[in-house]
């Protein structure tokens, strides 16, 4: 185990890309400007009446997928068998979400 | 009252822990007895055996309540069992044979087998292995409790609201549907998750993910399958609880709720639950046919992407189970469509056994008698499924034994056959020594036969208007002499039972060593010893091929090359916090069943107390030192 | 004989990210993964059956006229904000700076806290407006809904909080710092839920 990590250290040492906090200061900044707008859409009425619910779920799964891609640190390339269950996990939800609403 | 008691006898423990008064020689010899070895074990080859004992008495529990049934069902107007008490004993038996026989036998065929395929050490999660053993007992002992006092589950296993909602189920019974299912659908849950991260994470050098056996596939298909569709059924169950206990009103039309909500929830769930409990008995076919005709799986990757495609397709098709609720012909249409569809890739799997049959050298083993019999039997459930998926058609069919019918052809023909397929295969490798192959070729006569004289018979009585679960019928109605016969099935089914117990206590008495690889095997569970040793492999194997131990012999190697050198192993410790946090399950359910708050919150502190204990504990597990591992090795190949 | 083995608790060196950085962390890691996705379908769920009830109100104020929008607001960007923080604090481990873990952690637990009691407060002025558990299933609907996200919050607080008792006596290591990671994934899914929740329950409830 302890070579395990001496191995996975060297990888990373010789990695130059330190993490940054301001790639997270910037995706938080759009998700609070997301969710004003979503707000705002609503109580200020600045959107057409019949576009403004599916408007708002855009804006909701856009943050979604910030949080998941910067926040959870996701990544598509390594974490491929990760972002596939969680992509099915969003798929079968919304399957169970939308049946109950329309069949319920 | 009883909390007070609760309390100060629980002060009084841990009072007396803290001071010291207790006596450290019984406690040692606690620790060193083999029971507590069972209790604490987090090895996966205890585990799965512990699953096979779970489930094989759920299963006798289970059968003698079929038996019941039948004898109810032997004579118009008979007054054996009738009224509530039909109603209990089928909910029950239907209740145990899937969650209390069919998943944790399989649960015991993947805790045993899919480490070994892959060429790991464990499972990746040992602890929460043995959490999910605990609650599934816990949860099955929790339902079964309603016999002894009185009011079990009656609303069938399928529960549905408004008659299991109180104005129609006062009292107990269904509070213990609801409870049991919810602390086992939590193990299962566990060990769903458990066995995709070992799958993806834990495979021996080589292995990549088209080189496993299918059994492995199957088995991660199916634990993705438990991933997503057991929140449904937790969600359900949640509500139920709360409309029963809490008052709320989510399927109370005069509050405003709506009833097929839970059917929606409750088939989200069930139906990939079906797929759960069939797609490791399709590995286990894979594996055992390819075995015992001599020759590799025929379309290999057809397989694969015929599992994956099942289980995708499974949560799309659960309305077929509500075709006549009321959904409209534009709903019903769509879910007939889908479920018709996974026919296709089920076809290529049923085929793709054929072919590899074909042209190989047969040996009809015990297990190969299993999935040679499993193939037409299937086959049948399968079509007349298919028959089923027609809306039109299912409004004649629906509630009535047809349905009965179809789907014991599926579970038992599928599930059942193909779990004693892989007791049969894999049992040298579990316990060192084979079942008996006489005994063995009984248990499949008699239950073969018993299963379909059963069944066939009641796609006839469903198909001359029987309705299910009705407790008795009328003797102008033309149906005695077929329930006489379905009923004479099934205790040739007891019959087989009966005759494999024999066959386990007379092959554990005789115990004739098997060695490494009694089947001359394909596999890489097959290239270490029996049964196999704590730590699995000495070394970590090299995988050069699918059918990993086959390719090897084929270049004329009787062992597997390494992947790494000799050193001492790590394992995990036994631990006892999943016993005791189960303990805190359980009371928690009965508190609930028995409409005790305090009781019910009680045994929910407990396990967050456990919880959080586990959490700061700093057992890192204990290595397994060279001298040990090289005199287990001598010892093995002796 | 198999001899016991404590390892040391300190590490002279932690890896940049020992969330990756051996089998166990790895484990770990996917494993909580699938768990959030487990917890998808069950919100979708309990979504879904929201939607299909949530005009059910037995004559009791309805969507549009009950949700407290500017309070629901707040308790949005304090939630949104506490996301932020523990990600400040993962930063801090694979940094190996464990000051910035425990302060930004800290800010996290007071942040969710400030949430719940939002959150309470509200209930208590739906339970006033005649909006409760049992009055409807609009009512049973929403509390199953929203409490659940709400009981996922508490369970939060309580495992960071505990996780920075463990910090504080251990140390940033190998065993510490997976389990921080995996509690501020748990968090970020707290707050993903969160965001549907605003969407589909408040906002959408006002739109009607």
């Amino acid at each position: 185990m302890e070579t395990e990590v001496q191995q996975n250290q060297a990888q990373q040492e010789t990695d130059p890309t330190p993490e940054s906090a301001v790639k997270h200061l910037l995706s938080f900044a759009l998700m609070i400007g997301l969710t004003l707008v979503a707000f705002a859409a609503v109580m200020l009425e600045v959107v057409p009446a019949g576009m403004v619910i599916p408007f708002i779920l855009v804006l909701a799964v856009i943050q979604v997928f910030l949080q998941l891609f910067t926040f959870m640190h996701l990544d598509l390339k390594n974490n491929r068998m990760t972002v596939t269950f969680v992509m099915m996990g969003l798929i079968i939800g919304a399957i169970c979400a939308v049946a109950l609403f329309v069949l319920g | 009252m009883a909390t007070l008691v609760i309390l100060i006898v629980f002060a009084l423990f841990l009072t007396a822990i803290w001071t010291g008064g207790y006596d450290k020689q019984l406690l040692n010899r606690f620790r060193s007895h083999w029971l507590w070895d069972w209790i604490t074990t987090v090895d996966h080859k205890k585990i799965g055996i512990l699953y096979l004992i779970g489930g094989a008495f759920f299963f006798i529990i289970g059968g003698i309540e079929a038996l019941l049934i039948r004898i109810q069902l032997l004579v118009p107007n008979n007054d054996f069992m009738v009224g509530d008490t039909f109603n209990e004993l089928l909910s029950m038996h239907g209740t145990t044979m899937i969650f209390f026989v069919a998943m944790p036998l399989l649960f015991a065929l993947m805790n045993v087998a899919v480490p070994l395929q892959i060429g790991a050490r464990d499972v990746a999660f040992p602890f929460l292995n043995s959490l999910g053993f605990w609650l599934f007992l816990a949860g099955g002992i929790l339902m079964n409790l309603s016999w002894i006092f009185g009011n079990a589950p009656d609303a069938g296993w399928t529960n549905y609201v408004p008659i299991a909602s109180n104005e129609f189920s006062p009292g107990t019974g269904i509070d213990y549907y609801v409870l049991g299912l919810q602390i086992s659908g939590i193990g299962t849950t566990m060990g769903g998750i458990n066995f995709l991260v070992t799958i993806i994470n834990m495979r021996a050098p080589g292995m990549s993910l088209l080189r496993m056996p299918m059994f492995t596939w199957t088995s991660f298909v199916a634990s993705s399958l438990i991933l997503f569709g057991f929140p449904p059924l937790t969600a359900g169950l949640f509500l139920v609880m709360f409309e029963r206990l809490f008052g709320a009103n989510f399927f109370d039309v005069a509050m405003g709720g709506n009833p097929v909500i839970w059917q929606h929830l409750f088939w989200i769930f069930g139906h990939p639950e079906v797929y759960i409990v069939i797609l490791p008995a399709f590995g286990v076919m894979s594996d055992v046919i390819s075995n015992f005709s001599k020759k590799r799986l025929f379309g290999y990757t057809s397989m694969v992407f015929a599992t994956i495609l099942i289980g995708f397709l499974g949560f799309m098709v659960w309305a077929h189970h509500m075709f006549t609720v009321g959904m409209g012909p534009v709903a019903n249409s769509i879910f007939a469509v889908a479920t018709m569809a996974i026919a296709v890739p089920t076809g290529i799997k049923v085929f793709n056994w054929l072919f590899t049959m074909w042209g190989g050298k047969i040996r009809f083993t015990t297990a190969m008698l299993w999935a040679v019999g499993f193939i037409p039997t299937f086959v049948m459930g399968g079509v007349t499924g298919v028959m089923l998926a027609s809306p039109p058609a299912d409004y004649q069919y629906h509630d009535s034994y047809f349905v009965v019918a179809h789907f014991h052809y599926v579970l038992i023909g599928g599930t059942v056959f193909g779990i004693f397929a892989g007791l049969y295969y894999w049992w040298p490798k579990m316990f060192g020594h084979k079942l008996g192959e006489t005994l063995g070729k009984w248990h499949f006569g008699l239950f073969f036969i018993g299963f379909h004289l059963t069944f066939f018979i009641q796609h006839f009585i469903g198909l001359y208007g029987m309705p299910r679960r009705h407790f008795t019928y009328q003797p102008e109605d033309g149906l005695t002499t077929l329930n006489q016969i379905s009923t004479v099935g099934a205790f040739f089914m007891a019959a087989g039972t009966i005759v494999w117990l024999i066959n386990i206590i007379k092959s554990a008495r005789s115990a004739i060593p098997a060695g490494n690889d009694p089947w001359d095997g394909r596999t890489l569970e097959w290239a270490i010893s029996s049964p196999a040793p704590e730590y699995n492999f000495a070394q970590l194997p090299q995988v050069r091929s699918l059918d990993a131990f086959w390719f090897e012999k084929m270049e004329g190697n009787k062992k597997m090359i390494p992947a790494e050198p000799l050193g001492p192993i790590h394992m995990p410790s036994s631990t006892h916090w999943p016993f005791i946090m189960t303990i805190g399950f359980f009371i928690s359910g009965l508190g609930f069943v028995f409409r005790s708050l305090e009781v019910g919150v009680l045994g929910l502190i407990l396990v967050f107390l456990t919880m959080f204990i586990r959490s700061f504990e700093q057992d890192h597990g204990y290595h397994i030192e060279l001298d040990e591992i090289e005199k287990t090795e001598k010892g093995a190949n002796a | 004989m198999s001899a016991q083995v404590e390892h040391k608790g300190t590490q002279a060196h932690l890896p940049p990210h020992p969330e990756k950085a051996t089998m166990e962390s790895r484990n770990k890691v996917l494993g909580f993964w699938f768990l959030i996705g487990a917890e998808t379908v069950l919100f979708a769920c309990l979504f879904g059956t929201y939607l299909a009830l949530k005009d059910s109100t037995m004559g009791g104020p309805s969507t549009e006229e009950l949700y407290q929008i500017p309070m629901v607001a707040l308790a949005t960007f304090i939630l949104l904000t506490s996301s932020l923080t523990s990600v400040l604090g993962v930063l801090g481990i694979h940094r190996n700076n464990i000051k910035q873990v425990k302060l930004w952690f800290w800010v996290t637990v007071v942040l969710g806290a400030a949430f719940l009691g939002l959150e309470i407060y509200e209930f208590f002025e739906y339970v006033h407006e005649g909006h409760t558990f049992t009055s409807s299933a609009f009512g049973s609907a929403f509390y199953t809904l929203v409490g659940t996200h709400g009981s996922h919050v508490l369970f939060g607080i309580t495992w960071i909080f505990c996780l920075l008792i463990q910090l504080s006596r251990r140390g940033l290591n190998m065993e510490t710092a997976p389990k921080l990671y995996v509690a501020s994934l748990y968090w970020h899914f707290v707050d993903v839920v969160w965001v549907f929740i605003f969407t589909v329950v408040y906002l959408m409830g006002k739109v009607g």
